[in-house]
């Protein structure tokens, strides 16, 4: 190799790879290389978190074989993480799922797809009511919604639930009772502008690494920005953190708290914003929480928030005094800007909804919200927690564009959108998660009233609390039959009595919605290996096949089937035979019909077409005079959010009161169900790793991400670890009182958890912590509390 | 630590048992070749804005590789070109090096003349 091929060797694998996104980060154009020639670049949202990076998809000979962070998106510019440079190995792991499977006699058998969509629809056609349909905050927009007008619309049915349940609920309900309407009102910008951000037991750098990124590039540019870190462990966070302050799990209700006291006590409340713009607001019966309370008034506020004193709440936090005047003087300062952040911290939480009111609160009581970088911001784990499960509603409680079924005129909106006659959606909810799978795993002769479950596109066989008691139990019940829509074989698979193999990512068209309100949508690009076929169609054709055999609520008003599709010509197009599928775009289709939903709570968001064009674009997009779409920054603020009238300032539109006003709730301090005690005296906490996704479905059959962390383990402090004879690398057994799983010791490890805590990553199928974790759920959002439940450690 | 190599060990304790390790030929740590790992930053996760530590996290030799505010730095003098760091790179171009502790052939720096004066 002579001189000037090396360096142009060397040049050339250097911007294939990593070093493109520093490239583009620079804002200079990708250099031409060799390889771009003969590569069809794309684009996409990345497959993983709710962050919601775009990056670009290089196909060839068919195969996805080359990805870059996307120059152009605003979210990234051009950075991804370790997951989001390895996302297009995720398709091509050696055991994908390739045909549908029937469990006969014990033994897992290929069958046709005619016969897996003909067994489906006749066992929901044997009792409608007794189906479940579990998807999940990574479904795309078209199938979250062809999944609720099929349950909701077609069955009369309400049990649909998203896995989003488990991770974004809390987050709904706090913005809901808050605002009236779901989602955050700032966006990623923030992070641009803000002097202070304070995360909420939120790990970024682990689990949002592009986005934290975002914060310590201001800081390389020499910008000052105070990075608070207010957690109940070390985590990779909290080494750029300015303060750490490590409080003990629970007491965040008390912190909050704490804040609101010191600025009424200090009267640097900001009383203007409050007078114009908000009201207070409390459970009526503390032992009855429910969503929307009862009004009380800021003096039975102030009174009701007198006892958080710091000094009260240093004793139950473990923050000093000082920590907490710090935090108390931070949102004292109206010249500052604050945003806060969280994820799972807050929302998994036996009182979710409540901590999710309170940090609301806060920013609403100082007057530190609608200006860039002041802000309450809860970021979502999943790609499209947002776009899907929420947005859609495919949540037990919910009906398209933040409806209610509960509501009249919202079911009445949907019925006539859909040409349904009146009366089909029914008003009740649904079961929500934790009592769908409990009612699954019940028997029918104790109340067990849900015998077919079909998932898609999550692998609760993993990611359910108590998964003994919640998934596991339905083997050896009779008559009941699990249907797993999957990609590779899971836990959940495992014990599913019908598997239908799916496309993923790019094997099919997609839209997403990510944390901050962003659409973003994808196309086809590659085959879907063997028979695998996509979730979307799958609804589809369960849904003809029983409009076919006779189903009443497969047929809309004038007794035609509830899902048409037409090309340009206006001919009718039958997707549901796979034939015919592609001869359409189905995605497009059922995003048109769904985008006027969006408009009642002012969620426009952009036409396909305009997304098309785009790296995603935040709702709501309003059509301007002169034709073109533009997003909106920041909710509820002249000049930014379209709806809100000229000289209005701030606008709180669908307040709950219906006067624009936000709520300020009291919520006091509760202990947690389950505390450590001498039988079990460590808080054992679950979570995420950077390498992998959720359960390690398909990153832990990207070799390098295997490679990099091959297996869960078990964070331990170095003086627990001493004092039961655990070495770095032993094996220990983590006991609660669910049962006990052996894992690998790693002392500190990434972490650094505080002495009496334990921490463990879920994504590792062979060690399921879930086995062992804790049920209780926020008694508003039904989510459950992932994070916190008694244990103990023995070595094994 | 005669049967079973540091290596072996520290594989086994994060579970990477079952894969067989290339013959010591290939991975020299003996005195005659000693090799150092080297992390080139432009490849490596940790310093284009992403973040990463498996390289630290992995090393079987206490302080061989050390992270400062997310980066990792490796300490020659502890490090003793075992490898493991580059095997479990996952950085989508491996951003670890194993380099020559020798200086190579015409690698030698010779002191330039001085100027001469005008």
């Amino acid at each position: 190799m002579n001189l000037i091929e090396r360096r142009t060797f060397l040049k050339t694998s250097a911007l294939a790879a990593a070093s493109a996104a520093a490239a583009a980060r620079a804002q200079s154009p990708a250099p031409p290389t060799a390889a771009a020639d003969v590569l069809k670049w794309d684009k996409a949202p990345c497959r993983f978190c709710g962050t919601g990076c775009h990056v670009k998809v290089g196909v060839k000979d068919g195969k996805v074989v080359a990805i870059a962070g996307h120059p152009d998106a605003a979210v990234n510019k051009g950075l991804l993480c370790v997951k989001g440079y390895h996302v297009g190995g995720i398709l091509y792991g050696k055991d994908r799922l390739t045909d549908p499977m029937l469990r006969r006699n014990g033994v897992m058998e290929k069958i046709s797809w005619e016969e897996a969509i003909d067994i489906t629809a006749r066992r929901i056609m044997k009792n409608p009511a007794g189906f479940g349909f579990y998807t999940s905050g990574q479904s795309t927009i078209p199938e979250g919604y062809a999944a609720t007008k099929f349950m909701k619309g077609g069955l009369s049915n309400n049990h649909t639930e998203p896995n989003a349940r488990l991770c974004m609920a809390s987050a709904v309900t706090g913005y809901i009772s808050t605002y009236g309407v779901d989602e955050p009102a700032g966006c990623y910008d923030d992070l641009d502008a803000c002097n202070v951000l304070l995360m909420w037991g939120n790990n970024m750098a682990e689990m949002h690494p592009v986005l934290f990124s975002r914060i310590l590039d201001r800081r390389e540019r020499g910008q000052k920005v105070t990075i608070i870190d207010l957690g109940t462990r070390r985590t990779r966070t909290s080494e750029f953190a300015d303060h750490y302050l490590e409080f003990r799990p629970q007491t965040d209700l008390a912190i909050a708290n704490c804040i609101a006291q010191q600025l009424i006590e200090s009267g640097a409340w900001n009383k203007k914003f409050v007078e114009n713009h908000c009201a207070f607001r409390a459970d009526a019966d503390i032992t009855k929480p429910d969503l929307m309370g009862v009004a009380i008034s800021f003096d039975d506020f102030k009174n009701r928030i007198a006892e958080y004193t710091p000094e009260y709440v240093s004793g139950l936090s473990g923050l000093s005094v000082e920590q907490l005047k710090m935090l108390g003087d931070l949102f004292a300062d109206p010249n500052i800007r604050i945003t806060s952040t969280w994820c799972m911290g807050m929302n998994q939480h036996t009182r979710g909804t409540a901590i999710n009111r309170l940090v609301h609160g806060i920013h609403l009581l100082s007057g530190h919200f609608g200006k860039p970088g002041d802000a309450p911001t809860s970021l979502t784990g999943q790609p499209s927690a947002c776009g899907t499960a929420r947005e859609v509603g495919t949540l037990c409680h919910t009906l398209p564009g933040g409806r209610l079924v509960a509501k009249q005129p919202h079911r009445e909106q949907c019925e006539k959108h859909w040409n349904l006659p009146a009366g089909r959606i029914k008003e009740t909810p649904g079961y929500h998660t934790v009592l769908l799978f409990e009612k699954f795993c019940t028997p029918k002769d104790k109340g067990g009233d849900i015998d077919t479950i079909m998932v898609q596109v999550t692998n609760p066989g993993q990611t359910l609390p108590n998964l003994k008691k919640l998934y596991t139990a339905k083997i050896g019940l009779e008559d009941k039959f699990l249907i797993v829509s999957d990609v590779y074989p899971t836990a959940s698979t495992e014990i599913a009595d019908l598997v239908l193999p799916a496309a993923m990512w790019v094997e099919k068209n997609g839209a997403y919605g990510n944390s901050e309100r962003r659409t973003q949508q994808w196309f086809k690009m590659v085959q879907p290996p063997g028979q695998a076929r996509e979730d979307v169609w799958m609804t589809i054709a369960i849904a003809h096949r029983m409009f076919e055999l006779g189903h009443p609520g497969m047929k809309d008003k004038d007794g035609k089937f509830i899902f048409t599709f037409k090309d340009d010509a206006g001919n009718e197009v039958p997707v549901w035979d796979y034939a015919h599928f592609h001869d359409i775009n189905a995605d497009r289709v059922l995003y048109e019909e769904y985008r006027p939903l969006t408009h009642i709570k002012h969620k426009h968001v952009a036409p396909y077409d305009e997304l098309v064009k785009a790296t995603g674009m935040r709702w709501p997009v309003v059509e301007q005079p002169d034709g073109s779409y533009k997003e909106t920054r920041y909710r509820f603020v002249e000049g930014e959010d379209p709806f809100v009238a000229k000289g209005k300032g701030i606008d709180f539109y669908h307040s709950t009161t219906d006067d624009g006003r936000a709520q300020i709730w009291f919520c006091p301090f509760e202990r947690h169900p389950e505390e450590p005690d001498t039988e079990y005296p460590f808080w054992l906490c679950t979570g995420r790793v950077v390498e992998h996704w959720h359960s390690g479905t398909m990153t832990m059959r990207v070799p390098q991400l295997r490679g990099a962390m091959p297996n869960a383990y078990c964070e331990i402090n170095p003086a627990d670890a001493a004092a039961a004879g655990i070495g770095n690398g032993d094996d220990i057994i983590v006991a609660t009182r669910r049962g006990e799983i052996t894992l690998t010791a790693w002392i500190n490890g990434r972490g650094r958890p505080p002495k009496g805590s334990l921490f463990v990553p879920f994504f590792d199928e062979k060690r399921l912590i879930n086995n062992i974790t804790l049920d209780a759920y926020c008694p508003i959002s039904k989510e459950p509390d992932y994070k916190k439940c008694a244990a103990r450690i023995r070595k094994a | 630590m005669s049967t079973i190599s540091r290596r072996d060990l520290f594989r086994s304790m994060l579970g990477r048992h079952a894969e067989p390790t290339a013959p010591s030929v290939a991975l020299p740590v003996s005195d005659e070749a000693p090799q150092l790992a080297l992390i080139l930053d432009r490849f490596c996760l940790a310093y284009q804005g992403s973040f990463c530590s498996v390289c630290s996290e992995r090393c079987p030799e206490n302080g061989a590789i050390v992270v400062v505010q997310g980066k990792p730095h490796v300490n020659p003098d502890f490090c003793t070109g075992c490898k493991v760091c580059h095997e479990v790179c996952p950085a989508p171009k491996n951003a670890v090096f194993l380099v020559s502790r020798k200086p190579r052939q015409g690698m030698v720096a010779r002191p330039t003349p001085e100027p001469e004066s005008p």
